[in-house]
């Protein structure tokens, strides 16, 4: 069954010194299966804080997170590190490859991360480069591929352990506006084939694109649909 | 993350900083390399004097010296001592060692200094001394022809080292110079067995009737009976103790009391039937062969026990010991030998643990530097699903790796090195015409020790950096410029 999310009155604080900054406040917010989320809000509103919390990357200080019958809030770093190689795809806006390996070594880590057996590894990643049209481009390292190219790259390595949730986080933000139409559609594309897609976003326009648009501002959501 | 791609990827992480991970790689190269020669040289030396003694029946033997002193191991070859505190080696004492318990027999040795040369066809050679010992067993020679010096001999019979023979033509023959006869010439000043004392002349007005008129070298002849192996201690003429002993005789004409009343009575009968006036009779002088012996004197240069066992060699020393004489077992005498290699190897030693400590540093500061640099790669690892103990291991793994190449490389330059230092023991010895070769070796177990102490070497050094980076926040490190 594919994944929902549940948070309940999820509460993330950051202590600066002496000051004390809640990044999230009491979020409420249940993802359906499939559902394509947007987040949006102004920098610093603790839109990416609630997608890391979401991704296993951050944990909650207090409230619960709820995956698969996993509280998130509550797992310890082997769970999480688990839940994020098998159930979660992070894309970044700076796409974070590897500069050193090739773009098939670099969707074969998360592969080699998750203990998959040697011998299929190089098929699955393959599959999953071809799945982003970069069937040509496997043996290039990132500095030999455009930027279009390099966050396809990115896409598949998040493909590469079939997630059920994506999370990418300004996917467009370091692309040409022709590119960004490119990188959505195709996410958009994974979404209609079943995956939970959850973007972090300035842009209204890919925001319009989602099921839902959630809105932070100074930790607390407001939602309207998309 | 399985253990096999730990290492790929680390590997590949070093490869990525080449010329940084090799300065790192070539510290802890100079720190094994100075630790595996340090190792192969005192393990191959020990296992070398090992052999040589355990082969001749060394360890089964104990040197006994009148010397308490054995800070230098006394081969018997210094002749006797002449030392006030010392306990003269004579026969009760042999009896005394030969009665400890686990001892079972002593040869007595004895050197005779007074010859400087042996001539065989008119070819006249170099010698030090001529040993003799009891033929009893205890100590042997390794014989390249005839026989060795044995318990029923009696004068005239040597046995000559190879080198001797080699130069008076008979190498490879030596079978042809058994039975062969060489002369042994005394110093001048020889008067022992052999030597024909000249009567001493009637006392020459103003002249002291002690002084004996300058002597000539006496020439023993002898048979050679045996060539025995020059390899280990060249130069030597070996005879029957007994002859030996005899070798060491001072025979001198002395007046004895006996002598003087007999002058006496002569010199008063001569004047008994003397008219008034001075009686000046001629001056007759009787004097009496006296024999001495050095031996009597100062004892036996040596003795040579036996024990029954090696392990009961240290016990049976001890023991020897308390009879007031030195003794050594060839523990220590294998410990002195050793001297000139542990200075060596702690001159080396030294150097390769400074370096493996700088090295450490090394690894610490390369490892620091890597977290840095790839703390968004971190961030990324962590993102992807690596655990906290995943990107420990990395890192560990990959300092592991920095003292696991320097670890090889440097046993492998150890090797060469070894291999140039054989080369040039191999010549001093045979300068030395010990018969050895490739003394220094490079057991396996000594590989594996000095690549495994890089290796934990180097994860150590590693642990600090590893932690450190596994403890990064994800989101941080993923932020991180």
């Amino acid at each position: 069954m594919p994944t929902a999310v549940e948070l309940h009155n999820v509460t993330r604080v950051y202590k600066m010194g002496d000051e004390i900054l809640k990044a999230l406040d009491g979020i409420n917010l249940a993802i359906k299966p499939g559902e394509f989320v947007a987040i949006t809000g102004p920098s610093g509103s603790g839109k990416s804080t609630l997608a890391n919390i979401i991704g296993g990357l951050d944990v909650a200080n207090s409230g619960s997170v709820m995956v698969d019958g996993l509280d998130l809030a509550a797992a310890h770093d082997k769970e999480l590190s688990r839940y994020r190689n098998h159930t979660i795809g992070f894309v970044f806006q700076s796409f974070n490859l590897q500069p050193t390996a090739t773009a098939l070594e670099n969707v074969m880590m998360p592969l080699v991360l998750g203990r998959l057996p040697r011998g299929q590894r190089r098929a699955r990643a393959e599959a999953c480069l071809k799945a982003v049209g970069l069937g040509e481009r496997m043996k290039h390292k990132p500095t030999e591929l455009s930027g279009g190219q390099r966050q396809r790259v990115a896409i598949a390595r998040a493909l590469a352990n079939q997630p059920s949730i994506i999370i990418a986080d300004e996917p467009t933000g370091n692309l040409d506006s022709e590119r960004g139409k490119e990188i959505m559609a195709l996410l958009h594309d994974l979404n209609k084939q079943g995956i939970t897609l959850i973007i972090i976003t300035h842009d209204q326009e890919i925001a319009k694109m989602a099921d839902r648009i959630l809105y932070i501002k100074d930790g607390r959501m407001t939602e309207r649909r998309g | 993350m399985g253990l096999l791609d730990l290492i790929l990827t680390a590997l590949r992480n070093l490869r990525r900083q080449k010329l940084r991970s090799a300065l790192t790689i070539f510290a802890v190269v100079i720190g094994a390399t100075s630790v595996t020669i340090m190792l192969a040289l005192v393990t191959g030396a020990k296992d070398f004097f090992f052999k040589q003694f355990s082969a001749n029946g060394t360890l089964q033997q104990i040197a006994i010296s009148s010397q308490t002193d054995l800070s230098k191991f006394d081969d018997g070859n210094n002749g006797g001592n002449n030392c006030d505190s010392c306990i003269k080696l004579t026969d009760a004492l042999a009896a005394k060692v030969a009665a400890v318990p686990h001892v079972t027999g002593v040869a007595r040795r004895l050197g005779a200094g007074a010859f400087e040369a042996i001539t065989y066809g008119g070819q006249k050679l170099r010698l030090n001394q001529i040993e003799g010992y009891d033929a009893n067993g205890i100590l042997s020679n390794t014989l390249l022809a005839g026989r060795d010096i044995s318990a029923t001999d009696q004068d005239g019979v040597i046995t000559v080292t190879s080198d001797y023979a080699d130069k008076w033509g008979f190498k490879g023959k030596y079978g042809d110079l058994v039975g062969k006869s060489v002369d042994l010439t005394s110093r001048t000043w020889y008067q022992g067995v052999g030597f024909t004392p000249a009567t001493p002349a009637p006392p020459q007005p103003g002249q002291n009737n002690q002084q004996q008129p300058q002597q000539q070298p006496t020439v023993l002849k002898a048979t050679i009976v045996g060539v025995t192996d020059g390899g280990d201690h060249g130069e030597t003429v070996r005879a029957p103790l007994s002859w030996v002993i005899a070798m060491n005789e001072q025979q001198m004409y002395q007046m004895t009391d006996a002598d003087r009343k007999l002058n006496e009575a002569e010199q008063q009968a001569a004047c008994r039937n003397h008219g008034p006036g001075p009686c000046n009779p001629p001056a007759t002088q009787h004097y009496t062969l006296v024999v001495t012996n050095f031996v009597d004197q100062n004892g036996y240069s040596a003795f040579t026990a036996k024990v029954d066992d090696p392990v009961h060699a240290a016990a049976a020393t001890a023991a020897i010991k308390r009879l007031g004489v030195g003794a050594a077992d060839a523990q220590s005498l294998i410990q002195s030998q050793l001297r000139i290699f542990n200075i060596i190897s702690y001159v080396l030693g030294g150097i390769g643990a400074i370096s493996l400590a700088v090295a450490a540093i090394g690894v610490i500061n390369t490892m620091v530097m890597a977290i840095l640099e790839r703390t968004r790669e971190i961030g990324v690892l962590r993102a992807c699903g690596a655990t906290r103990a995943t990107i420990r291991r990395l890192f560990t793994i990959e300092a592991g790796l920095l003292g696991f190449l320097g670890g090889v490389i440097g046993v492998s330059c150890g090797y060469g090195l070894t291999i140039v230092a054989n080369i040039i023991i191999n010549r001093q010895l045979t300068g030395q015409s010990i018969k050895a070769s490739n003394i220094i070796g490079l057991p396996l177990w000594l590989i594996a020790a000095v690549v495994g102490t890089t290796t934990v070497i180097g994860m150590l050094a590693g642990l600090y950096p590893a932690f450190r980076a596994a403890r990064l926040n994800p989101v941080e490190a993923l932020r991180y410029e």
